[in-house]
């Protein structure tokens, strides 16, 4: 393969970023956001609370301890994947190979590109200049022959930064940089690469495979070419099937009443289906999630006979498991998941009845799709309506993996 | 109980059983078959509460009794012996299996424990029937493929027996997508119309004692269960409760298009094209023209499939996704030479049949590609 040019896009403090440019009275604080719950940690902090050695998972405590005048912004996932999203769209203009990596970094290959705009440096102002226009942050972004060197130019060009390191100055980049800047590489990597005297990227590029084969096994080839700066993961345009569809809530409070627990699990195997619906996929394994109050977790799988995205079908699956267990205790967080997966394949059916099932749920999620989720809902849960607030780490501005967040 | 009884006869019988008799553990009483050994009449039962089977069993009879004994076990017992074995019971606890010089001592339950044989009425077995067995048998073969396997609509897992007092027996199967029917004159003798369902788990079982060769087979059918005597094997079976689909309305009547096909010939397309639509949907693509079909398939992962035929056909172009499976299961149950796929448009159902005959039906719906 010749070599590509790609672009890695991170956003500076993005939590923080957003909160400040949605609320003008926080720009140029020091915040710091954090969860919404009653025991919770610093998610992120501005550059201005950074100064003060505000760090990421210090306790509210902590944080003012390091800056009395800290503010304190209960985190909105709505407005993150909103600006996530929206932040694609700018990437869209300038090339259509993009992998949204996560909540604020985005790999772009330019390759094809770039003298479009001028050269990737140019075409990089731009992004930077568009983003800063449109939601007043800043972001840093890294450009090398491959996403290990580019998240690395990035990484190590914060704040507001913008760094191209063309293929034949990979080395010289390299050679005396720590290996534990490596994407890829943790501390417990780093500490076992270090008592073999591996202290840079260019020491371990230039290791014998053998000596790293010993240590890592099949990850030492891999190490060596992570310290030469190679890099055989390309980025991933088309987001690969799913093996699972899932949700999960953490419910408002801990309940035991039966009627109450498949209330939600007949909303979360709503969500489950629709989503499932919505990206042509079924599957035949529904998994039930049961946590206590102490966190024990309890989870339990039944197979169904027949793929499928049906929510009554999936909710019927989950009862079945939950009569056919003893609940210890109150229940904490509930979740229903769909593995087994496939792609629907367009089977018609031969009789009205199945055919009416089908179109009465594309009725409700075409509904639900226009005016928003949960519009059309089944009236046994249309009582409880307290909605998760937690976003996964998963999240994705787009495709399957993408979840509605709902304050 | 003091019984003898040869090696191969016991093998034979308890081999006839043993899909019958239960594998899981669930009710202890299911996985033992009940002997019983009587001057009138020996035989063993074994039930697996759905299905229910009767047979006689040539014994030496010592000492008359009953006793229910692990179906497998004793099977597995038999198999190993060289002669006659001897079962002896002093108990309801135990038996002891003998042969030469070998001895085993086997766990028992007590005869009362074994379910009931469930009786038809003497109303219900003055209607009884005689089917000709090779018919019967060519009829489930042509419909059963097409019955779900664990449908949640649980009438779909089996196959409907509809018999007319005109003597008239149409068979039902289908899946929710595909559906099979076959209809046949026998002469049926019975007083009033009579539509039923058995699951394709006992069809199947039954399908293996009607390959015996010419014998005729007696049906008798009851409130709540068919009882089906081939020669002197008794096979009763539970009917599925619930209604079966309305099959008739999704015979399609008005399709127009007509394309005539060898048989063996569209089959070997079809499995040649099969080899990239199966590790998907098993989805198809027929294309017609005049006196053409192109059957293809495409698998973005794997790459595609091509073949081209030659047929009568003059309905204009068309183009109609199916399933690979249904229609290799259809033609592969059909016998005629040539075959007939009739259609009317990319969406609704086809109709598939052996050239010049009606007798039996196959109705496939597409899929949308």
């Amino acid at each position: 393969m010749t070599s590509r040019i790609i672009l890695c896009a991170d956003m500076d403090a993005f939590f923080a970023s957003v909160e400040q440019q949605a609320n003008p009275k926080l720009r140029g604080k020091p915040i710091a956001v954090i969860g919404s719950a009653a025991r919770t940690v610093v998610v992120t902090r501005s550059y201005e609370a950074r100064a003060f050695g505000v760090k990421t998972g210090m306790n509210i405590y902590e944080a003012k301890n390091a800056c009395p005048h800290i503010i304190f912004v209960p985190g909105d996932n709505e407005k993150y994947t909103y600006t996530c999203g929206e932040l694609e769209k700018i990437y869209r203009k300038y090339t259509p190979d993009i992998e949204v990596y996560s909540i604020d970094e985005a790999f772009l290959d330019i390759t094809e590109t770039h003298h479009l705009f001028g050269g990737p440096v140019e075409l990089a102002e731009q992004i930077k200049q568009e983003i800063k226009e449109r939601f007043n942050i800043n972001c840093t972004i890294g450009i090398g022959p491959n996403i290990l060197i580019s998240k690395l130019v990035s990484d190590i060009s914060k704040p507001d930064g913008l760094r191209w390191v063309k293929d034949d100055e990979v080395s010289l980049l390299l050679e005396e940089l720590p290996v534990k800047e490596l994407w890829g590489i943790g501390p417990k990597t780093t500490e076992k690469l270090m008592a073999m005297g591996i202290n840079t990227c260019g020491a371990l590029g230039r290791a014998p495979v053998s000596l790293l084969r010993s240590r890592f096994g099949i990850m030492g080839e891999h190490l060596k070419a992570m310290g030469q700066g190679r890099c055989e993961r390309v980025i991933s345009v088309n987001e690969a099937d799913p093996k699972t569809i899932g949700h999960s809530m953490t419910l408002p409070k801990d309940i035991s009443s039966i009627r109450q627990i498949e209330a939600y699990m007949l909303q979360l195997s709503d969500m489950v289906g629709s989503r499932a619906r919505k990206h042509g996929f079924a599957g035949s394994t529904v998994r039930l999630t049961i946590r206590y109050p102490d966190f024990e977790t309890f989870t339990k799988q039944t197979h169904l006979p027949e793929h499928t995205n049906h929510t009554q079908e999936i909710y019927r699956a989950g009862v079945q498991i939950l009569d056919s267990i003893k609940l210890k205790d109150k229940v904490r967080l509930l979740g229903i998941s769909l593995s087994s997966i496939e792609r629907v394949t367009g089977q018609m059916p031969l009789f009205k009845e199945k055919a009416k099932q089908k179109a009465l749920l594309g009725a409700v999620d075409a509904i639900n799709d226009k005016y928003g989720e949960f519009k059309i809902t089944w009236a046994s849960y249309s009582a409880m309506v307290e909605r998760p607030k937690v976003i996964a780490p998963a999240w994705r501005p787009s495709g399957v993996r993408n979840i509605k967040i709902k304050k | 109980m003091k019984i003898t009884v040869q090696k191969e006869e016991l093998q034979k019988k308890l081999s006839d059983i043993q899909n019958i008799v239960e594998k899981k553990n669930t009710m202890p009483i299911l996985s033992h078959f009940l002997l019983v050994a009587e001057q009138s009449g020996s035989f063993i039962t074994a039930t697996d509460l759905e299905t229910a089977f009767k047979e006689p069993i040539a014994l030496e009879i010592s000492e008359e009794g009953r006793i229910a004994i692990p179906a497998r076990k004793l099977l597995e017992i038999a198999k190993e012996m060289d002669s006659s074995i001897t079962i002896e019971s002093a108990d309801n606890q135990w038996v002891k299996v003998k042969s030469g010089k070998s001895q085993f001592r086997l766990a028992c339950l007590a005869h009362e424990e074994f379910p009931v044989w469930p009786a038809l009425s003497d109303a219900e077995k003055a209607d009884a029937m005689t089917i000709e067995a090779p018919a019967f048998l060519e009829m489930i073969d042509k419909t059963v493929y097409a019955a779900g396997e664990a449908d949640t609509r649980y009438v779909l897992n089996g196959l409907l027996f509809h018999i007319k007092s005109s003597g008239e027996l149409t068979v039902v199967g289908t899946d929710g997508h595909r559906l099979a029917l076959c209809q046949r004159s026998l002469g049926l003798s019975t007083k009033e119309d009579k539509k039923v369902i058995l699951s394709r788990k006992s069809v199947l079982e039954l399908k293996k004692f009607l390959d015996s060769g010419e014998h005729a087979v007696k049906l008798t059918v009851g409130k709540n269960h068919a009882l089906f005597e081939i020669d002197s094997i008794q096979f009763l079976t539970r009917l599925i409760e619930g209604t079966y689909p309305n099959y008739e309305q999704v015979l399609p009547a008005d399709n127009d298009k007509d394309v005539l096909i060898n048989r063996s010939v569209l089959i070997k397309a079809l499995r040649r094209v099969s080899v990239i639509s199966r590790e998907r949907s098993n989805a198809i693509k027929v294309e017609l023209d005049k006196d053409i079909m192109v059957i293809s398939a495409s698998n973005p992962d794997m790459g595609e499939a091509k073949d081209e035929l030659t047929v009568e056909y003059a309905g204009g172009q068309m183009a109609v996704a199916f399933n690979a499976r249904y229609m290799l299961d259809a033609f592969s149950a059909m016998n005629s030479e040539k075959v007939v796929i009739r259609l009317k448009e990319a969406l609704s159902p086809a109709l598939l049949l052996e050239e010049g005959k009606t007798d039996y039906r196959c109705v496939v719906m597409p899929m949308r590609l």
